[in-house]
C-alpha cells in the first residue's frame, strides 16, 4: 500500500486537496531554495562591501564604483545616503538639516532592502500555517464519505473501515508534509533576513556617524 | 565588488524542489529490501482434540475416525495392512453415527483402492473375466439343470470337441473372446439344431433373466462387501479359475450344449448386461468413494475452523497474570454441550502456578458459549464435545 495507490483510491475532493497540497509543497520548497540562495548571496555582498568600505577607500571613488541602476544591500544604503549628503551639503547651512536628510534617505533605502529580503517569506508563512488545516479538511471529508458508505454496508469490521480511513488520512499526511518544511524554512529564513537587516541598519548608523564626523571636521576646519 | 548578476533566479530552486519531491515520492514507492519480521506464532492457546477415556464410545470413535479420515485420501499406495483391515471391521460394526460412517467409507475406499492398485492390470482383467465367467457358469448351470438330460444326450460328442477348444481359450482368459467364440460356436451349433433351440428358447430366456438378476445382485453385493469379501472373491475367482482349467471342460461342454440352443441375440444381451452391471457397480463404488472422501475433507475443514474460532475466542478473553513466570504451560480440558455451552472446564495438566491455571480456566469460561458449534454438522459436533486447550504464554511476543 504505497502513497501513490492511496492517492488514486481516494475520492475526488480528497484528490484535489492533495494536489493543492502537493503544489503548495513544491512552491514552498522553490521559495525556500530561492530565498536561501538570495540571502546567502546578500550576506556575502554585505561582507564584501563592508570590508571594502572600511578599507579606507575614498568615498567619492566608492560612490562611482557602486552601480547607479538599482544597487542592492549595503551599497544601496550607501549610495542613497551619500547622494543625499552631496546634494544637501552645498545648499544647506545647517549640518543638522544635512544629516537629517541623509538619515531619512538611508531609512527609506533600509526599509526597501528589508522589503526585498523578506520577499515571498509571507507565502511560506501562509503555507506553513494553512497546509495542515487543508490536509485536515481533506481527511475529514474522506472520513465523512467513509462513514456514509459504512452506513449502507451490512457488516462493519475493521477490515472495511481501515483502508478508507487510511485513504482519508493521507490528506493530513500531505498537509504535514507541506507544512513542516515551510514552517522550518520560514523561521530560518526570517531569522537570516533579520540578521541581515540588523547588519544593514548598523551599517547605516555607522555611515551616518561617519558623515556626521566628516561634517564636524569640516565645520571645525572652517572655524579655524 | 559590485555584481550585476545579483538577482537569484527561480529556475534552479524550481528544479531542486521538483527533484526533491520526485525523490520523496520515489522513496515511498520504492520498497526497501526490508527484513521480514520473524513470524512468531502469536497463538497463545493451542487446542487439540482428545479421546476421553470416560466418555461415551461415540466420542472415542469420532476421535478415532478422524485421523483415519485424514489418512484416507493419502493412502493411495498399494500397501494393504492387515491391522487396518481389522480396525476397519471394528469401525464398520460400530456404525453409530454418520461421521463415523463417512470416515469408514473413506477407509473402505482407501482399502479398496489399495487392493485395486495392488492388483496388476492383468489380475484385474482376470477377475473381471472370472466374474463374467462365473455369471455365465451359474446361468449355464441352471440352464443345464433344466435341459441337462436333453443337452447331454444330443450334444455330447460335439460338445467335447468344442469344449477342448473352449478350454484352451479359457486358459487365454478373455471374456469377450470367449463370448465371441461361444457365439460362433453357437451359430454353428444353431445351424444344426434350430429345431430344438426354438422349443427351449423360452426356458433359456427365463433362465438368462434370472442370471442377469443374479449378476446384478451379486454386483451390488460386491459393492457393499468389504475388503475381506473382495479378497475372498478374488481367492474364489482364482480358485475357480484353476478349477476352471480342469472342470471347465465338462462344465463348458454341458453349458455350451445348453447355450447353443439360445438365440444369439439373447446370449449377447445377457453377457453385455452382466458386464454392464458389474461396470456400473464399479463406477458407483468410485463415486461413493469420491463422495465419502469429500465429506471427510469437508468435516475436517469445518472442525479446523471451529477449533481456530475457539482458540481465538479463548485467547482474547485470556488475561494472563502479570507476575506469571515464563515457561508455564497449562492444559485445560473443555467439555461442551452440543449447543456450544460450556459444560465443564478443568485443569488436566497444571502448570504448577495455581493463579495461572485459574486464569486459563477463567479464560475458557469467559469465552463460552461457543455458539458457532450449532452451525457445525451434527456428526462434527460430536468431535468437540471434549477437547484440550493448551495455554502457553511463551508464544506471546
Amino acid at each position: 500500500m504505497s502513497v501513490i495507490s492511496l492517492f488514486f483510491h481516494a475520492g475526488l475532493v480528497v484528490q484535489l486537496i492533495m494536489l493543492i497540497l502537493l503544489a503548495a509543497s513544491v512552491l514552498s520548497w522553490v521559495l525556500i531554495f530561492q530565498r536561501a540562495f538570495a540571502l546567502k548571496r546578500d550576506a556575502q555582498e554585505l561582507d564584501e562591501f563592508e570590508s571594502h568600505f572600511w578599507s579606507g577607500v575614498d568615498l567619492n571613488e566608492l560612490y562611482r564604483e557602486v552601480p547607479a541602476d538599482n544597487p542592492q544591500g549595503a551599497a544601496h544604503i550607501f549610495r542613497s545616503g551619500f547622494r543625499e549628503f552631496n546634494r544637501l551639503l552645498p545648499k544647506s547651512r545647517s549640518h543638522n538639516a544635512v544629516l537629517e536628510g541623509v538619515e531619512r534617505s538611508m531609512r527609506v533605502s533600509v526599509s526597501r532592502e528589508e522589503e526585498r529580503l523578506t520577499t515571498h517569506l509571507a507565502i511560506l508563512a501562509i503555507i506553513s500555517s494553512s497546509a495542515v488545516y487543508v490536509g485536515l479538511f481533506g481527511t475529514v471529508w474522506g472520513i465523512l464519505g467513509t462513514f456514509q458508505a459504512l452506513g449502507g454496508a451490512q457488516q462493519v469490521s475493521l477490515g472495511t473501515i481501515a483502508p478508507a480511513i487510511a485513504e482519508a488520512l493521507i490528506a493530513t499526511a500531505m498537509g504535514l508534509f507541506a507544512a513542516i518544511p515551510a514552517n522550518i524554512g520560514y523561521n530560518r529564513l526570517t531569522h537570516k533576513a533579520d540578521k541581515l537587516m540588523v547588519r544593514m541598519e548598523n551599517f547605516a548608523e555607522e555611515f551616518h556617524a561617519f558623515l556626521h564626523r566628516n561634517l564636524q571636521n569640516r565645520s571645525a576646519g572652517e572655524n579655524t | 565588488m559590485a555584481r550585476h548578476d545579483r538577482r537569484v533566479g527561480y529556475t534552479l530552486p524550481t528544479v531542486l524542489a521538483v527533484l526533491l519531491h520526485v525523490g520523496v515520492i520515489g522513496l515511498t514507492v520504492f520498497r526497501w529490501p526490508q527484513s521480514d519480521p520473524i513470524e512468531t506464532s502469536n497463538s497463545v492457546v493451542q487446542a487439540e482434540l482428545i479421546s476421553m477415556e470416560t466418555a461415551t464410545d461415540q466420542a472415542q470413535q469420532a476421535t478415532e475416525a478422524q485421523p483415519r479420515a485424514q489418512q484416507g485420501p493419502e493412502r493411495e499406495q498399494p500397501e494393504p495392512e492387515a491391522t487396518q483391515d481389522d480396525a476397519a471391521e471394528e469401525v464398520a460394526r460400530q456404525q453409530a453415527d454418520a461421521a463415523e460412517q463417512a470416515a469408514q467409507q473413506a477407509q473402505e475406499a482407501a482399502q479398496r483402492r489399495a487392493e485395486q492398485a495392488k492388483e496388476v492390470a492383468a489380475q484385474q482383467l482376470q477377475e473381471r473375466q472370472a466374474r463374467e465367467a462365473e455369471a455365465q457358469q451359474k446361468a449355464e448351470a441352471e440352464a443345464k439343470q433344466k435341459a441337462a438330460a436333453e443337452a447331454r444326450q444330443k450334444a455330447e460328442a460335439e460338445a467335447k470337441q468344442k469344449a477342448e477348444a473352449e478350454a484352451k481359450k479359457q486358459a487365454e482368459a478373455e471374456a469377450k473372446k470367449q463370448a465371441e467364440a461361444e457365439a460362433k460356436k453357437q451359430a454353428e451349433a444353431e445351424a444344426k439344431k434350430k429345431a430344438e433351440a426354438e422349443a427351449k428358447q423360452k426356458a433359456e430366456a427365463e433362465a438368462k433373466q434370472k442370471a442377469e438378476a443374479e449378476a446384478k445382485k451379486k454386483a451390488e453385493a460386491e459393492a457393499k462387501k468389504k475388503a475381506e469379501a473382495e479378497a475372498k472373491k478374488k481367492a474364489e475367482a482364482e480358485a475357480k479359475k484353476k478349477a476352471e482349467a480342469e472342470a471347465a471342460a465338462k462344465k463348458k461342454a454341458e453349458a455350451e450344449a445348453a447355450a447353443k440352443k439360445k438365440a444369439e441375440a439373447d446370449r449377447k444381451r445377457a453377457a453385455e448386461a452382466a458386464a454392464a452391471a458389474s461396470q456400473d457397480a464399479f463406477g458407483d463404488e468410485i463415486t461413493n468413494e469420491a463422495e465419502s472422501i469429500a465429506n471427510a475433507r469437508q468435516a475436517q475443514e469445518a472442525s479446523n475452523g471451529f477449533m481456530n474460532l475457539v482458540r481465538r475466542a479463548v485467547e482474547q478473553s485470556w488475561s494472563r497474570p502479570q507476575n506469571a513466570a515464563s515457561g508455564l504451560v497449562t492444559i485445560v480440558r473443555v467439555q461442551l454441550l452440543p449447543t456450544g455451552e460450556l459444560l465443564n472446564a478443568t485443569v488436566s495438566s497444571s502448570s504448577g502456578d495455581p493463579g495461572f491455571d485459574r486464569s486459563a480456566v477463567q479464560a475458557v469460561e469467559r469465552a463460552a458459549p461457543f455458539t458457532e458449534m450449532s452451525k457445525l454438522p451434527p456428526e462434527a459436533r460430536q468431535k468437540f464435545r471434549s477437547f484440550n486447550l493448551r495455554f502457553n504464554p511463551e508464544d506471546v511476543r
